[in-house]
């Protein structure tokens, strides 16, 4: 069994681009923790981060690029994601479950970014983000 | 994983959206133009959600357009048969809860009283949101 990985990707901004690799390392920490249920929080965090840093960082402007770095263990995933954009005010999010935001089209990503992994740190004004989860440990694992 | 719907009638204006596979960044864009080619006068429309794996916040806009421009020509729609982890995500998100369901029997009474409010002219169309 797998005991642990690293990756470091640099992709064009291309929304096209982020479903592939969400996907490849998402059967990587499933290859690593057995776990459907961690695998699917993984891949959702790592989605929204990446689409963040597309559509909002870097505006899809094509020959700006987001830099992925992962390095996971069976104990634990550090997701670390940067755009070249110019970053946001992250400490001052509506709330999108909180009243009439819950009708909201949009506004999701960075809620469930925070709900999904155990510690989430914005960087470089909020152009980058790293995400931390500890795995649970498997009887006998 | 890509995204397949199908749609089928299942009473005068009501439609079932049977989504199979994963209703994210990639996929969003299918599911909001096959229900513009196949339900765009439909009154309801039932999602039979058993066959989506995931679903990121993309799919949840794309779900919430679907649903703001039927209810702004008084039309609704329901969600049955969610897989766990995807109804923890609609869950987590507090949204919809009014009108997710664990089958389509279940959903029956909310759609009749529904479609009998829009007939009565109880049910008023949405404005929409600004
Ligand atoms: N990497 C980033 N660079 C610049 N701004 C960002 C970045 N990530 C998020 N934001 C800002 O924070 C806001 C909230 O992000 P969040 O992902 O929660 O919602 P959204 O992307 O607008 O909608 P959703 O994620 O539901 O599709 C965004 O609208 C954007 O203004
Ligand atoms: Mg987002």
């Amino acid at each position: 069994m797998e005991q642990q990985f690293t990756l470091e990707e640099t992709l064009a901004t291309d929304l096209s681009q982020v479903m592939p690799l969400v996907e490849r390392i998402a059967q990587k920490v499933l290859a690593l923790t057995a776990s459907a249920e961690e695998t699917f929080q993984v891949k959702l965090a790592l989605e929204e981060a990446l689409t963040n840093a597309m559509r909002h960082g870097n505006l899809l402007i094509a020959k700006q690029v987001v830099t992925v770095k992962v390095k996971a263990s069976r104990e634990r995933i550090i997701l670390d994601i940067h755009d070249q954009g110019k970053g946001f005010d992250f400490s001052n999010l509506r709330d999108p479950t909180q009243g009439e935001n819950t009708e909201r089209i949009s506004g999701r990503g960075v809620f469930l970014m925070r709900k999904l992994m155990d510690d989430i740190e914005f960087y470089d004004a909020g152009s980058g983000v790293k995400m931390v989860k500890t795995f649970r440990l498997k009887p006998g694992a | 994983m890509g995204l397949l719907i199908e749609c089928k009638e299942k009473g005068p204006g009501v439609y079932i959206v049977i989504p199979k596979g994963e209703i994210n960044t990639q996929t969003y864009q299918i599911l909001e133009s096959a229900l513009r080619d196949n339900a765009a006068s439909a009154k309801a429309l039932v999602f039979e959600m058993g066959q989506v794996s995931y679903v990121s916040s993309l799919g949840l806009s794309a779900i919430f357009r679907i649903k703001l421009a039927l209810e702004e020509r008084k039309a609704t729609l329901v969600l049955v048969n969610m897989q766990p982890p995807v109804a923890l995500v609609f869950e987590t998100m507090k949204i919809l809860s009014a009108q997710v369901f664990a089958s389509l029997q279940e959903a029956d009474e909310y759609l009749d009283r529904f479609l009998d409010g829009v007939q009565k002219g109880t049910i008023k169309p949405r404005t929409p949101l600004t």
